[in-house]
């Protein structure tokens, strides 16, 4: 475990993410503290991936929950496994035992699928649990992970409370869809991820892409800059970056690689039109 | 201000600047104090950079706040003596003042030449005096039938979402339970013979609207904001917007459970109260900046504006396709319509009829009334 947040910065740098001093900090506390870290942000900054790295960097298992709207405890935490508790049910049927017993079979561990929270919290190794994109799900399961939150257990009606053995360090994002409740807020760090300097944007153009030319990088790190200035229907974020970079390269030769490629920027074709008509004009 | 000399101790400057950050609007309960100690018992204040960093995580909890917040921690923690600007207003304006000439305004008062025994109202007679004040146009309100309205509208909402909900329920059919299923039918070996049903899932209900209050929809646009002050708090998720020229979120304002003081927030933020109309750009603007937070395919969008545009028929045109595609369904209510004879060939409303999925009146409460079936069939 590093000593201060400064000496994250090369550790995270080496796994292949770009990292500033204020980031670092805030991991350093999260890890420090054991509290969940709440990371806002606008789509494709890289909020995702800071959970990605954070567990290569500890070595824990990464363990991924994806909200949405609908999402329910069934998909969430657990549910019993229907298939194997009627073919259970038949192979008994005719056996000795009473019904009782029946059910408690039935309804025992081995029959448990475990969703993603059920798993962080029931693992005997410590992981880290990425809850993705939380401002998509309902307030009803908001209110339900402030519980979990903040005792790490859960409970099953058929099996009792299961405590976890090991705090799984918890890791929430949300492209502020809509505003979380306060309560949520309370129990977590928050960071804000903004999109990245003109400095950083070619620090990780190069990380991505390690060949490239100083002079391209820049190129491209520029227009990106303007690019997220202009009114687009979706600004792209770094994973478009990168994916830019990419693209540029693959067309290695071609002296208009950079207009040509744009469709790995840009998701519209009114922003492409847009784009080509401001700034390549 | 108070400075970190100012105090005995570090420990006790630590205190003093939890409390500081409260009274300056940031929510710190004591918990945060402990985490605030724990985290210098990690010495990260020898460096106050990361520090700062360190209290900022603790203390935001919004990208807004954290600019505020730096210069305060710049006060108190570094130089001494300067006034700090900026503070975070809270959603919860308990000491607003309450502006009466805006309202005065709003009410069409100001601007308007009520026409007391107007041709239209004469018309309605005969009736009770609720339906009377239903029926009416509102541009034609005498003072008396503007106070049953207001005594009529909550329950009338009231008594309408309540139906909506019922109506909403009974059209949908639970899942089946496959887990309650298995141990209902135990004892029958396993056979599922009687089918348990999982409680019914409520429906997520968003409802935008988006409502003109340009200087034409001046006699109109304070009853459909006390409309949507009725309708706000019966639906889980509401959110409002006025336009004119310019367009401005008063979701917060109107979630005031006092009316009068909602309305007279509305007034005093919604500047732009009673200016021109430029539909267009108004919800283009809704477009760039909002339409990603409030929109998406379970959203129905109601627009309240008679369409008269001022703006280009283009930038409407793309704006509400846009705005269109995004949601549900789109609901376009003209008060104009009300009007006899009233035909929508204003380039503004005939620029955007091609997008509206239904397009009704506004004039008087028993049409706004009418919103029921169309919320129920959505």
């Amino acid at each position: 475990m590093v000593k201060e947040p400064r000496d994250l910065i090369p550790i995270i740098d080496e796994l292949g993410y770009v990292i500033e001093e204020e980031l670092a900090t805030v991991l350093f506390l999260m890890l420090k503290l054991e509290k969940p870290l709440l990371l806002e942000g606008n789509p494709g900054v890289g909020k995702t991936q800071i959970a990605y790295i954070l567990s290569e960097y500890l070595g824990y298992d990464l363990i991924r929950l994806q909200c949405y709207e609908g999402l329910d405890v069934n998909n969430a935490i657990y549910e019993w496994n229907y298939q194997k508790q009627l073919l259970a049910i038949k192979i008994h049927e005719s056996g000795t035992k009473s019904e009782k017993e029946k059910e408690d079979m039935i309804f025992g561990k081995e029959y448990l699928l475990e969703r993603p929270l059920l798993k962080a919290i029931a693992s005997d190794k410590p992981s880290v649990l990425l809850l993705d994109e939380i401002d998509r799900s309902d307030e009803e399961f908001e209110a339900f992970l402030l519980e979990l939150l903040s005792e790490f257990q859960i409970s099953i009606p058929e099996l009792g409370t299961i405590k976890s053995k090991n705090r799984p360090i918890v890791i929430l994002t949300s492209n502020r869809s809509r505003e979380l409740s306060d309560a949520l807020k309370r129990r977590c760090l928050y960071h804000w991820v903004d999109y990245p300097s003109m400095d950083k944007e070619m620090k990780i153009i190069k990380k991505h892409q390690p060949d490239i030319e100083s002079k391209l990088a820049e190129q491209i790190a520029e227009h990106i800059q303007k690019i997220r200035n202009l009114k687009l229907d979706k600004t792209p974020g770094v994973a478009e970056t990168i994916d830019w970079a990419k693209g540029i390269a693959a067309l290695d030769g071609d002296p208009n690689a950079i207009y040509n490629s744009l469709s790995c920027l840009l998701k519209s074709n009114d922003d492409i039109k847009n784009v080509r008509e401001k700034l390549f004009n | 201000m108070k400075h970190y000399t100012d105090y005995l101790s570090f420990s006790e400057a630590l205190v003093g600047f939890v409390q500081l950050a409260r009274e300056e609007g940031f929510s710190t309960g004591i918990q945060c104090t402990k985490d605030t100690i724990m985290v210098s018992l990690q010495e990260l204040w020898l460096d106050k950079d990361i520090f700062e960093y360190a209290l900022a995580a603790l203390f935001c909890k919004e990208e807004e706040e954290r600019e505020v917040f730096s210069s305060l921690y710049k006060k108190f923690w570094r130089q001494k003596g300067t006034v700090l600007q900026n503070r975070i207003t809270r959603k919860n304006n308990n000491n607003f003042s309450v502006r009466k000439a805006s309202t005065a305004v709003m009410l069409g008062t100001g601007s308007s030449d009520l026409n007391e025994s107007g041709e239209e109202s004469k018309t309605t007679s005969g009736a009770n005096t609720d339906e009377t004040a239903k029926l009416t146009d509102f541009s034609l309100l005498t003072e008396q039938q503007a106070l049953e309205l207001d005594r009529l509208s909550e329950k009338l909402v009231r008594e309408m979402s309540m139906r909506i909900k019922r109506k909403r329920k009974k059209s949908k059919k639970g899942a089946i339970s496959i887990s309650e299923s298995i141990r209902k039918n135990i004892q029958n070996g396993g056979t599922i013979m009687n089918l348990a049903k999982k409680d019914r899932k409520k429906e997520k209900f968003r409802l935008l609207i988006l409502l003109d209050v340009s200087g034409s929809m001046d006699k109109y646009s304070f009853y459909l904001l006390k409309f949507m002050w009725a309708l706000r708090s019966h639906f889980k998720q509401v959110e409002v917007f006025t336009f004119s020229t310019k367009l401005v979120r008063i979701t917060d304002f109107i979630s005031e459970k006092n009316m009068d003081l909602a309305l007279s927030m509305v007034s005093y933020n919604a500047k732009h109260w009673s200016s021109g109309t430029k539909i267009g750009e108004s919800l283009q603007n809704f477009n760039e900046e909002y339409s990603k937070k409030y929109l998406n395919g379970k959203t129905m969008t109601l627009i309240l504006s008679d369409g008269l545009d001022t703006g280009e028929p283009e930038i409407l045109e793309t704006a509400i396709q846009n705005i269109k595609l995004k949601s549900k369904k789109l609901i376009w209510l003209n008060p104009l319509k009300g009007m006899k004879g009233y035909e929508p060939i204003q380039v503004g409303m005939k620029t955007a009829l091609p997008s509206v999925n239904y397009f009704g009146s506004a004039h008087n409460f028993s049409s706004l009334l009418e919103l029921e079936n169309i919320l129920s069939h959505a």
